[in-house]
């Protein structure tokens, strides 16, 4: 079978990958950290700062975090076709196919997919379901971050109540990340293992291998 | 014969330079410069000012006892001073009917002029019977004495948010004051109890300025609960250059570092602890060696407990159950996730050696 390079994901989309996945990498070790911290000084005038340094690592790596949520709102709007919202919403006809086929693909009912440039239907769902998720993280992280501020106090408050529910709840959220992390590594590999598009390397590079079709096929 | 505690407090001379010692201190919390201090004190002794009806309810009076029973006697003879207290269970003098008397001939001659202070929940399960006072329950009366006052401060965590009684399973459907009470203004004094300078530098705001204080989102009055316990606190350079107690009576808490692993809640809390302190000899909890409690902010027995833990046991919405904690069962879902993985690959070679490679 013949394939053809497809350009499907623009430099912005694949910048936005890496900066919210490298800042959740650190958010969750930083974050680790300001649950329990595993070093003690116990030494004064060590002049090291690891609790108020971690913790700025943390604040860091969630306004970068924060960056890379807004962009890929943008790009949900304004982005190319893969990276459009409706290419993940179950809307059309096409996508609430490809989401039940999905399921017969992942559950090895079937070997054949649809060779589709973007996200199949259901990781565009789960993308969306962990974008969501990343807001409430961030407003929940933001609330914690400026507590004398009424305006976050009135977005905090009402969604996740006080201070220490919001901690709790942002505690708890980041056990999604880590789930969704572990298993998104995984289907990455297995998709990689049984269709030979290219899937990993196209988040580097943009690209995808599709086949060429015959009738489109320009001699 | 050796001079009482009353003969003391009675000499006028000590009288009036203790009465300004206690609003001076009161402008200070209450972050007001010294050129309010007269004005301050001027509220506070004008003979016009409006009289103060205490009500009880599911509480253990704990609040007013630390009210009144400072180890040196200006503040509390300042709060006694100044509210002078038409009714309140605890400190007057009237019983049974009498009491009801007094109660009701405040209410008809100070009408829309008398400040109601709250102390203790509300109980509105079953129509409210598991408070009664003279055969009426919480709810009623609340209603009523609310509904003619000026104001109504509810003092300490019971009064404000429910408590104790509140707590998980909430038996009586205990509520704060301002879940009931909307026809008037209500500010939240809250703490277990509040620092009596709080409450104090309301009651004098409110004399002073004939308004309440402004207040954060939760109904308490931000001079007092602006910032967090952690972002004054005399331990945080401890924190930040990582000094902790691991556990009570380790060389760290006897060195005095920082309280965080054993649970302190200051980061979660809003109070004046550190600034204000208690008690006339500058203690509070954090600087004598225990972790704060979070004993300001709502539902505190139910999302800062167990009190030497980090994160709270709370009830999962829906779910029903308690997480024993955030991090046990956070490990639990990896682990299933990580055998569903497992599972989803040895499945994928299991066919594959069955079936044998597929034909593209
Ligand atoms: C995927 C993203 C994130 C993860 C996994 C994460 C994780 C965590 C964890 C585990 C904690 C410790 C809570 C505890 O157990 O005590 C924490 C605290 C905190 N996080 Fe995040 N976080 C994330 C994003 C953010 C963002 C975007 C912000 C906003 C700038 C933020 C701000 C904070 C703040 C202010 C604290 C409290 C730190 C302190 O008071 O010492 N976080 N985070
Ligand atoms: C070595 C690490 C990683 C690689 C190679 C990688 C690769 C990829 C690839 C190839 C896609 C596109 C998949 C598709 O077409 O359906 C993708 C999407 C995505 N990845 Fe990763 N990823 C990595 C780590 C992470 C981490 C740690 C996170 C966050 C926890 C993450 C979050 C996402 C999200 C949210 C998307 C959806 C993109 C969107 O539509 O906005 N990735 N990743
Ligand atoms: S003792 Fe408590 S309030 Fe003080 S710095 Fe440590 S954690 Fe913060």
């Amino acid at each position: 079978m013949n394939y053809e390079k497809k350009y499907v994901w623009s430099i912005l989309f694949r910048l936005c990958h890496w900066a919210f996945a490298l800042a959740i990498v650190v958010l969750v070790v930083t974050g680790f950290y300001i649950n329990d911290p595993w070093t003690n000084t116990w030494l004064e005038n060590s002049r090291t700062f690891p609790v108020a340094d971690m913790r700025y690592y943390h604040f860091l790596a969630g306004f970068v975090f924060t960056a890379a949520v807004l962009v890929r709102l943008i790009l949900y709007l304004i982005g190319n076709r893969q990276e459009r919202i409706f290419n993940a919403l179950p809307v059309t006809p096409g996508n609430v196919r490809n989401f039940f086929s999905t399921f017969a693909y992942y559950g090895y009912a079937t070997d054949s997919h649809e060779e589709r440039l973007g996200h199949n239907t259901l990781a565009g769902l789960t993308y969306l379901f962990t974008y969501a998720v990343a807001a409430a993280q961030l407003v929940s992280g933001f609330y914690m971050l400026y507590p004398e501020s009424v305006t976050w106090q009135s977005w905090g408050l009402p969604l996740f109540g006080t201070q220490q529910q919001a901690r709790f709840i942002h505690h708890l959220l980041m056990w999604y990340f880590l789930i969704f992390a572990f298993v998104h590594l995984y289907l990455l590999v297995w998709n990689d293992v049984r269709s030979p598009e290219g899937m990993i390397s196209s988040i580097f590079n943009g690209y995808k291998f599709k086949p060429k079709h015959d009738g489109s096929a320009k001699a | 014969m050796p001079i009482t505690i009353n003969e003391f407090i009675d000499d006028p001379k000590c009288n009036r330079r203790s009465f300004l010692k206690a609003c001076t201190i009161t402008a200070a919390a209450l972050g007001l410069s010294d050129a309010m201090i007269p004005r301050l004190v001027e509220a506070a002794a004008n003979p016009q000012r409006p009289p103060v009806v205490w009500l009880h309810f599911q509480e253990c009076t704990g609040c007013t006892e630390s009210l009144v029973r400072g180890s040196h006697p200006d503040i509390a003879r300042l709060i006694l001073d100044i509210i002078s207290l038409d009714y309140h269970e605890t400190l007057m003098a009237a019983a049974g009917h009498q009491a009801e008397k007094q109660l009701h001939e405040t209410m008809e001659k100070y009408q829309g002029k008398y400040l109601c202070v709250v102390e203790g929940g509300i109980p509105t399960k079953d129509n409210g019977i598991y408070c009664k006072i003279a055969g009426r329950t919480a709810m009623d009366i609340l209603a009523e004495v609310s509904s003619k006052s000026a104001a109504v401060i509810a003092i300490g965590n019971c009064a404000t948010y429910g408590g104790i009684q509140a707590a998980d399973p909430n038996p009586t459907g205990a509520v704060g004051v301002w879940d009931l009470v909307h026809d008037v203004p209500v500010i939240n004094v809250a703490g277990c109890p509040p620092n009596p300078i709080s409450f104090l530098g309301t009651v004098l705001h409110y004399l002073t300025f004939k308004r309440l204080p402004p207040t954060d989102q939760l109904g308490r009055p931000l001079f007092a609960y602006g910032r967090k316990i952690h972002d004054q606190c005399e331990r945080r350079a401890h924190f930040d250059e990582g000094r902790f107690a691991e556990r009570f009576g380790d060389t760290g808490h006897l060195a005095g570092y920082c309280l965080y692993k054993v649970g302190c809640k200051g980061p979660e809390t809003y109070a004046n602890c550190p600034a204000v302190r208690f008690n006339d000899v500058g203690v509070w909890p954090v600087g004598v060696g225990h972790g704060c409690i979070g004993c300001t902010e709502p539902g505190f027995w139910d999302t800062m407990t167990p009190f030497y833990e980090r994160l709270p046991n709370v009830p999962i919405p829906g779910g029903g159950g308690i997480v024993a904690s955030a991090e046990s069962t956070g490990k639990k879902i990896l682990a299933v996730a990580g055998a569903a993985v497992g599972i989803h690959a040895a499945v994928g070679i299991g066919k594959r050696i069955v079936k044998g490679k597929s034909e593209k």
